[in-house]
This record gives structure tokens, C-alpha cells and sequence, in this order.
């Protein structure tokens, strides 16, 4: 009954009230006196000088500073050595480079061309990744500006192109193969070979297993989505077909549901035996470290990987192999699948078009191919440009032997949802056994169907 | 000085400030869902288009109530754990001697750091191939304990919401901490003399006194699941690993917004976030109302 | 109450919390021991121990990052934004907590609504506020953003507070004759100091942390914060995980002696409370 008597004391913390009645803070006024002063101080400390000068504005005698922003944050120290060769032979131009971390750069450039302050010359996504900039008109058309374009292969071209308008909107930098990277020392140890067949892959990898080594190095954990559609272009492109099957997506002829498509995802079900334990768990600086230390023997990755293995463990002997056609292939050579990185193109805002228009010109000749190749350890998109590195090499004359589309990057970025990104998320399911290959070809279909439409 | 000159300068610098920054942009948002965008270039007039799209273009048509049910397991299961692992670290240390202090800044700690750290921290610790969490569980002889944790569907979701209660757990202790304090101990003894049992006291004396506390614990829960993002986001990925177990409406709309990009974003972004604020805001509502009837009857 | 009670009961009670505070504590130190390991090793094995400690990530931080620049610009737009906001907040609240006025519940519903925002939600409008303002690349900007974004929650947390304050109290002061703002100033606010101190708190380590927005609207190095500076060490398929770990421990350490200042009052408040 007592209990009824309570007063509506309420809220967290209130039980202090009646101690401070008692004794009242003689420190509040100099608290409050103390933050008026600080708050001052701050905003007097950082206001702007009405309107941010931004560093294209930065003219003295004639010299025009260009902004370049990129999202290859670990290239910064070679891109300075790089622009510095450019800088020697335009006098009048400087580079200011900037990088922005990679999974956010596409909103910051979005926004960046639309202020009043962005970049002058911007890296650029590839494919579907550019045509959310071209559609809003923020980059400068190249066509008939940069002359040394039409000397590009034209694959890597589509990936600078608007789609709609079919106009290129960049210079292409770079581009990207696949394949296996094998360690050599570990190879040797076992007396195995590059293998020329499937089945001696195969065989390979059980003899692998059975040394306690894991065969492929393949992560499919909450970092690593991305690089199963990766994964399945490296085992399964020539399986479903290669650059034939897709010319036959994309006009119509053929669809996703196809059972050589069906089978090539099969494929990586059939491998997860060779892939490291609890492979849905595995995230990709495991892989990475899992080749790097040996305790993997082959890694189904793009040449940009090459990098980072080689920055975990410098001393690693690395090869490459494409992989050999699957049984029941209807391709019947090897293939080194590939796209586009990515391009460097011009703002429409840019208030140095001219000087912008320059820095691309030379970013399409051999002489930015070349220090691109040699300070990046990168496939220069510059034709004629061979990458001083031998492995590089070897996968640069793979893939213009054999080279064929990564499909799902290359043609189904277009539209929401990606074809790659139902892919991943359904391959994982595969793997995390919930689905199996012919649903997950369903899936894709039907995930594309949403804005593809065949013969476009 | 009249009342309404008093309200002004109360209330105004927070209500500029506020609308400005925060306000104008939202209705932005709100006004930016109703169009369709190229890129960052507003196009025609979608009237519903956008809203429609999210129910009805493959897979966000699954994936949208996949992620809410998942946001509701989150609000549960944090509720069940954070928020009564809360209440116990309060109610024992309410009269804990030495070492109070360093307890309640150690549970609080790990709030310090960003969430994505923690994720990232936790993935590490919880790795099936180099962790020392299933290191330790096989050297325990828990063979079979020792899980994938994030790599299977199944645990993947409650690992995150141990984690997520891991970081946070301070915050309710606090809160709780300080309401604690607020009961006059007379009440207490007034059970005593009572006769009622610790439970029976705390049953019927404490807990009664927390429904303020426990209201407002709720409702930031609740707002805070809703909009969850940085800690799934470094232990999940952007897709909700594995299989979209944990996928959630911040990742969603991550996806939507940012990662998958597209020329349409802007507009089905935008929403996609109309849609969760509204459902969100509308609950918070319903529910601070009803607290606040509880408050009252209990005078 | 229960550690009161004797026997296997308290040791129970000791057993868990010094238990708990270990798995609160444990994966910092894993952070902390990461930041001593060269990349290398930390990408051939992720979790170890230190075999060679080296603080050559520390330096790096330091020297390549400007690390220093970094601090004082976070300090700066953090502090304030935390000033600006709980101030404003602080008044606003006591407003709507305790003068029934047309329109306070709405006024409070409209102020609560910002608690419900992805953060992520406004960053193409917020981006063209800021460029109409001629506020990009500045930490002003940043720091009135932030402050704004700081509000609902203050004034959602600090109005139950001043609701829970006796109406008696602020009835004698009038019948003494004080005006509306000395009642607020004297007597109000000291009361809610442990609340103060606790947004405060809650608002600092989230705004600390933010890098979305830096990383839109700051364009010079000069200016960056930490979380921004340190996005530099986050690579496309590489990170200087090294002088991450070293980044985030820095980072770190200053939130250690804000929550140390800060629970000191939040506690300080609590014990007053029980001493009754």
C-alpha cells in the first residue's frame, strides 16, 4: 500500500535533483562561460573566407593547376612520379592529384562534377558504372578530341562509352585479365605442371588436397561476393561459350537459362571441395594470405591481384594459367576472360577544359602507357604498350590470343538489379548450399529481365 | 517579458539550426523520390514509380521484406540481450563496492570505437581459419562448437546481435545506472519491512520505477536497429552475408543508393529511406505515447 | 543489493563482471597489438602476437598522414559541434519539457524526427546546401552539420530529464521573483548536469567516427579529419592495415579521456543521487 504513494519520479537520473538543490555547482557559470568561449573561438578558428578558392583557381603567371581525383589511394606516390613526366614536358600545367577511398568515390564524384569546386580530370568507373555520369551530362564527349583514341582496341572502348549515345567519355587506362595464379615453388615440390587439360587440373588439385595443401585459394565470405562471378568466369567462360554465347544473350538467341550456362555454374559447386573449408566464411585477406604463405597453391584471381600477394610476401615465385576448357565445352581453347578498368575523362564543369583536354591527349599516348605499365605493375590500355613484367606479359598475350568478356560486368551493369550483383549474392547461396545451379541461372535471368531487353 | 519572447529564444537556435541542416535535406529526399533521375540529374515526374519499383522489380521485392524481418529480429534480440544484460550490469552494480567505477567504464568501452572497427575486430576474432575464438573452443575440447559463426546462416544474424549488444551494452547500463539512483531508498526499505522477497521487490518497487528509463532505452533501440548499419556492413558486407541472412534496410539501401549505382538510384534510394523513416518515426510515436500513459498512471 | 549477499552468490556476481570486463577489453587489445605489427606480417597472419614490435606505424601515421593536422581539425569540428549542439538542445528542451505552449507536442514530434535519418540519406542535398553556402571544403560546414544532426537526440533525452524535474522547485523561484531565464540558468540546468554530460558523450563518439561527410565535402588536406585522413590507408585491393591499427588506436585514446571526464560527471551525478 505504501507503494502507492510514489511521486512520478521519472526518467533516467533524476535522483540528483535534490542533492544539487543543496549545493549549487559553483563551476556552471564558468562551464557555461567556458563553452560561449570555446564555441567562439571554433567558429571564428575555421570560417571560410566567403566561398572555398578551389585549386583550379590557383592561376599565377599563366600556370593552371589541374585537379585529378582517382580512387586508387595506394597509387598516389606513382601517380606524382607519373604526372611529373607530364608536368616536365607542359610547363604550363600542374596536377594536383587526389585520391578518394574507393568504395565511396563514386558518390563523391557525382557529387564533386556537380559542385562548383570538382575535379578537372576524373577517373572513371567502366561500363554501367560511367553512365550514371554521362546521362546527367556531367563529363566532355572525346570523340574527334582526342585523336589518339581511335587507335584503342575497341573493347576496351566500350567500357569509356555512353552507352545510349555510343560517344566515348574517357581514355581508357587499364584493363584487367583472369586467371589462375599458381605458385611455382609449390608446383615444383609436388611435380606438378601448368596443367594443359581439365582433368590434369583436377588431378592436380586432389594431389594437392592430399599433401594438406589447399588447392584454390577462392573466398566467398561478407567481403568477397564480388569476386565469385569472377571465380566462375575463370572455371566456367569457356564452358558456356565465351564471347559467342553472349553475342547470343545479347540479341536474343540464346538465355541464361541455358544449360551450358547451367553447367558452368555447376562447375564451381563441383570445385568447392578444392576451396578452403567453410569457404562461405572465408573473407579475401585470408585468401591472400593463404597463397601468399604457401599454404595455398592456386588462385583464381584478376591481374590486379597481383599486387597485394606480392606486397604480402615479396619473395612469392608466382605463374599464371588460364584455365583449360571443362569436358563439354563448347570452346575448345583457353580462355583469358577480361574488361575495361576504367578511363580518365574531362568535367563538363571543368574551367580548364583546354588544359584537361591536354592531360587526356597524354594519357592516350605510349609514353603515359609505359610509366603506367612500369610504376603501377598494371595492363596499360595505350596500344603497343607491353608491360615490362614478364608474368604481366604472359597474361597480356593470353588474353589477346584468347581474351573474351567478363559478360556479366561488361554488358549487365546497365540496369538495376546488375547482373553480377544477383550473381554473387546467388552463388554464395549455392556455396551456403540454400540453391542449386539451374535456380541460380533462373535467378539471373530473371533479375536481368527487369531492364534487359534482348537485341538492343 | 511576455511567455511567447521567452519560447522564441528557447526554442529557436535549435529549431534554425535544425531545419536547415537536417530538414531541408530530408524534404529534399522526400521530394527527390517522386522523380526519375539520370545520375544526379533530376528527369520527369514519377509520381509513385519509385515506391512501386521497390515491391515489385526482382530481387528487391524479396529483399525488402527479407530485411525487415531481419530488422525485427535485430530490435528482439537486442532488446532480450542488450538491453537486460544492461539491466543486470546496473542493478549489480548499483551497490558494488571497489572497482565500480573501472567496471562501468570497461563495459563502456567498446562504444568508443567506430563500429565498423568492432566488425572488423570480431570478424577477426570469430575467423573459422585463423580466429582464437574456435582455437580456443577445440583446445576446450567443444569440437563442435567451434562454428563458421559468420559463414553460416544460421548463426550469422545472432553473432551480429551479440556483437552489436557487445558494443552497446553500456549505454542502457547507464541510463538504467542513473535511474537507479533516482528511486529513494526508503522504497526499498519500505519492501523490506514489507516482508517481499529481492524478486518480489524488484518486481514490484524497481521495475515499475524504470518504465521511463526502459522507454526511453526502447525507443533508441528500436530507432537505432532500424537504421543499422556500420557493425552488419563490416561483418556482413554489403549483401548481407552468407546468403542474405543478414541482409538489413541499411544495407539495402546501401546497395541501392551506392554500390549497384545505376542511373536510377537517386529516385529509388530515396524511396526506399521515405519508406523505412516512416515506419520508423511512426512507431517511435506510437510507442513514446504509450510510455508516457504508463508514466502517468503510476502516479 | 546482491553483492551484499554472502557466499557462492557474490562470488558468482565477481565471477561475472571482471569475467564480462575481460570480453569488453580483449578485442581492443588485439587493435592495440595490431598496430605494433609491420603490414606484412599482419597480412600473412592476421591475429598475432607482435614478434618484433616495432612503433614505425606510428611514425608513419604521423609523418606520411599528417596525423597532427587531423587531431586538431576532429577536435575542432567534434567540440564544436558538440558545444553548439547540446547548447542549443539544452534550452529547446527545457522549453518543450516544461511550458505547455499550442503546438508542443508537434514541435516535439518534428524535433524527434531527425532521430529517424540515415545519415547516409542526405548526402546529395546536404551536398548542394553546403555548395549554395560556399561551404564546401570548409570545417565549418561540417561542424554546423554535425551540430544540427546532434539535436533530436539531446532534446529527445534531455526533455525526459527536465520532465522528471518536481514542478515545485521552479513555482517557489517564481513566487521569489525570478525570471523565466534565471530559473533556467540557476536552477534547471545544474539539475540536468549528468544528462548533459551524457549527450555529451553520445554525441561526441559517433561524430568522432563520421567520415561520409568529410570525405564529400572536404577537398583539402589541410582540413581533413582523422577518419578522413585515415580513409587514405584504405586501398582498392590493398590497406596499410599497420598503420591503420596505429590510426585508430590515436583515434582512440582521446575518446578515452573525454569518457573519463564525462562519466566522472555522469557518476559524480549518480552518487549525489544516492547519498540521500
Amino acid at each position: 500500500m505504501r507503494y502507492r504513494r510514489l511521486p512520478a519520479l521519472a526518467a533516467a537520473g533524476p535522483g540528483t535533483w535534490k542533492a544539487r538543490r543543496r549545493t549549487r555547482p559553483p563551476g556552471l557559470r564558468r562551464w557555461i562561460a567556458g563553452a560561449a568561449g570555446a564555441l567562439a573561438l571554433t567558429l571564428a578558428a575555421c570560417a571560410p573566407g566567403g566561398g572555398a578558392a578551389g585549386p583550379g583557381d590557383a592561376d599565377d603567371g599563366g600556370k593552371v593547376t589541374l585537379s585529378l581525383w582517382s580512387w586508387r589511394v595506394e597509387d598516389v606516390k606513382a601517380y606524382e612520379k607519373i604526372l611529373a613526366a607530364f608536368e616536365r614536358s607542359h610547363p604550363r600545367i600542374d596536377v594536383e592529384f587526389k585520391a578518394f577511398q574507393a568504395t565511396e568515390y563514386n558518390n563523391i564524384l557525382a557529387t564533386g562534377l556537380s559542385g562548383s569546386d570538382g575535379p578537372d580530370v576524373a577517373q572513371l568507373r567502366a561500363y554501367g558504372g560511367l553512365q550514371p555520369l554521362v546521362e546527367a551530362g556531367q563529363l566532355v564527349p572525346l570523340d574527334g578530341k582526342v585523336e589518339a583514341l581511335s587507335g584503342f582496341d575497341p573493347k576496351l572502348l566500350e567500357g569509356a562509352k555512353g552507352h545510349k549515345d555510343g560517344k566515348i567519355y574517357g581514355v581508357p587506362f587499364a584493363y584487367q585479365t583472369l586467371q589462375v595464379l599458381y605458385n611455382k615453388k609449390l608446383f615444383a615440390d609436388h611435380g606438378i605442371r601448368p596443367p594443359a587439360t581439365w582433368d590434369e587440373m583436377i588431378a592436380a588439385a586432389g594431389k594437392l588436397k592430399a599433401a594438406g595443401i589447399t588447392p584454390f585459394a577462392v573466398a566467398a565470405g561478407p567481403d568477397a561476393t564480388w569476386t565469385l562471378p569472377i571465380v566462375h568466369e575463370i572455371f566456367g567462360n569457356a564452358r558456356y561459350g565465351g564471347a559467342k554465347f553472349r553475342d547470343a544473350v545479347l540479341s536474343g538467341g540464346k538465355k541464361f537459362t541455358d544449360p551450358d550456362f547451367t553447367a558452368s555454374i555447376k562447375l564451381i559447386k563441383d570445385l568447392e571441395p578444392y576451396f578452403p573449408k567453410n569457404v562461405v566464411a572465408v573473407k579475401i585477406p585470408d585468401v591472400q594470405a593463404l597463397f601468399a604463405t604457401g599454404k595455398a597453391a592456386m588462385y583464381p584471381t584478376g591481374s590486379f591481384d597481383l599486387a597485394p600477394v606480392l606486397q604480402a610476401n615479396p619473395s612469392l615465385e608466382v605463374g599464371a594459367f588460364p584455365v583449360p576448357p571443362p569436358p563439354g565445352s563448347p570452346v575448345t581453347t583457353p580462355v583469358t576472360p577480361g574488361w575495361a578498368d576504367g578511363s580518365f575523362g574531362v568535367n563538363a564543369k571543368s574551367r580548364h577544359q583546354a588544359e584537361a583536354l591536354e592531360l587526356v591527349e597524354w594519357m592516350a599516348t605510349p609514353e603515359f602507357g609505359r610509366l603506367y605499365a612500369t610504376e603501377l605493375k598494371q595492363l596499360s590500355a595505350v596500344p603497343g604498350v607491353t608491360p615490362p613484367d614478364p608474368l604481366l606479359a604472359e597474361m597480356a598475350a593470353n588474353y589477346a590470343a584468347h581474351g573474351a568478356p567478363y559478360m556479366l560486368l561488361v554488358d549487365f551493369r546497365y540496369g538495376q538489379p546488375n547482373g553480377d550483383a544477383i550473381f554473387r549474392d546467388e552463388v554464395q547461396k549455392m556455396l551456403a548450399g540454400q540453391t542449386d545451379p539451374a535456380a541460380v541461372a533462373e535467378s539471373l535471368q530473371k533479375g536481368v529481365e527487369q531492364w534487359f531487353t534482348a537485341g538492343n | 517579458m511576455p511567455r511567447w519572447r521567452v519560447l522564441v529564444v528557447f526554442l529557436l537556435p535549435a529549431v534554425l539550426l535544425y531545419s536547415v541542416f537536417i530538414v531541408y535535406p530530408l524534404l529534399s529526399a522526400f521530394h527527390y523520390s517522386f522523380f526519375e533521375w539520370r545520375g544526379i540529374r533530376q528527369a520527369g515526374f514519377a509520381g509513385l514509380g519509385n515506391y512501386r519499383d521497390l515491391f515489385t522489380v526482382y530481387p528487391y521485392d524479396r529483399q525488402l521484406w527479407r530485411a525487415f524481418a531481419h530488422n525485427a529480429l535485430f530490435f528482439a534480440g537486442t532488446m532480450l540481450i542488450q538491453n537486460t544484460v544492461g539491466l543486470l550490469f546496473a542493478l549489480l552494480l548499483f551497490r558494488y563496492g571497489r572497482g565500480r567505477r573501472f567496471l562501468q567504464a570497461a563495459f563502456t568501452t567498446p562504444y568508443l570505437v567506430d563500429p565498423l572497427v568492432v566488425g572488423y575486430l570480431w570478424s577477426l576474432l570469430l575467423n573459422p581459419t585463423f580466429g582464437p575464438v574456435n582455437a580456443l573452443l577445440e583446445a576446450a575440447g567443444l569440437d563442435s562448437w567451434a562454428l563458421p559463426w559468420l559463414g553460416d546462416t544460421r548463426t550469422a544474424l545472432p553473432v551480429i546481435i551479440v556483437v552489436n549488444a557487445w558494443q552497446w551494452v553500456g549505454f542502457p547500463m547507464l541510463l538504467f545506472s542513473a535511474a537507479l539512483a533516482g528511486i529513494p531508498a526508503e522504497y526499498h526499505e519500505a519492501a523490506r519491512v514489507d516482508g517481499a522477497s529481492a524478486w518480489q521487490a524488484f518486481r514490484r518497487v524497481t521495475l515499475p520505477l524504470l518504465t521511463p528509463a526502459i522507454g526511453v532505452v526502447s525507443v533508441l533501440t528500436f530507432i537505432g536497429n532500424f537504421n543499422a548499419f556500420g557493425l552488419v556492413y563490416a561483418m556482413a558486407g554489403s549483401t548481407g552475408s552468407p546468403a542474405g541472412s543478414t541482409d538489413v534496410l541499411g544495407l539495402l539501401f546501401y546497395r541501392v543508393a551506392f554500390v549497384e549505382g545505376g542511373v536510377e538510384a537517386i529516385g529509388r534510394s530515396s524511396a526506399l529511406a521515405v519508406l523505412m523513416f516512416v515506419f520508423v518515426f511512426g512507431v517511435s510515436l506510437l510507442a513514446g505515447s504509450y510510455f508516457r500513459r504508463r508514466e502517468r498512471t503510476l502516479v | 543489493m546482491t553483492a551484499r549477499r554472502r557466499g557462492p552468490g557474490r562470488v558468482a556476481v565477481h565471477l561475472l563482471l571482471w569475467g564480462y570486463a575481460a570480453v569488453a577489453l580483449l578485442p581492443l587489445v588485439v587493435m592495440v597489438l595490431g598496430s605494433l605489427r609491420p603490414t606484412g606480417e599482419i597480412l600473412t597472419a592476421p591475429l598475432g602476437l607482435p614478434l618484433s614490435p616495432t612503433l614505425g606505424s606510428y611514425g608513419r601515421v604521423w609523418t606520411e598522414a599528417s596525423f597532427g593536422a587531423y587531431l586538431l581539425n576532429s577536435l575542432i569540428v567534434t567540440c564544436g559541434a558538440v558545444l553548439l549542439g547540446t547548447a542549443v538542445s539544452a534550452t529547446a528542451a527545457y522549453a518543450l519539457a516544461r511550458y505547455d505552449f499550442p503546438g508542443n507536442r508537434l514541435l516535439g514530434a518534428y524535433v524527434l524526427a531527425g532521430l529517424m535519418l540515415p545519415i547516409r540519406l542526405g548526402l546529395v542535398p546536404i551536398f548542394y546546401l553546403m555548395d549554395s553556402m560556399g561551404l564546401i571544403d570548409s570545417l565549418l560546414g561540417l561542424t554546423l552539420l554535425y551540430a544540427a544532426s546532434g539535436v533530436p537526440f539531446c532534446v529527445f533525452v534531455l526533455s525526459a530529464f527536465y520532465r522528471s524535474l518536481p514542478g515545485e522547485l521552479e513555482e517557489a523561484a517564481r513566487i521569489d521573483g525570478a525570471g523565466e531565464f534565471r530559473i533556467f540558468g540557476r536552477i534547471m540546468l545544474p539539475l540536468v548536469r549528468p544528462a548533459l554530460a551524457s549527450v555529451t558523450l553520445f554525441q561526441f563518439v559517433p561524430l568522432w567516427h563520421e567520415f561520409l561527410y568529410p570525405l564529400v565535402l572536404l577537398r583539402s588536406e589541410e582540413k581533413f579529419t582523422i577518419p578522413r585522413g585515415l580513409s587514405q590507408f584504405f586501398g582498392e585491393y590493398t590497406t596499410d592495415w599497420s598503420a591503420l591499427f596505429a590510426g585508430l588506436v590515436l583515434a582512440t585514446a582521446p575518446l578515452f579521456v573525454l569518457f573519463v571526464l564525462a562519466t566522472k560527471q555522469i557518476i559524480a551525478g549518480l552518487t549525489a543521487g544516492m547519498g540521500r
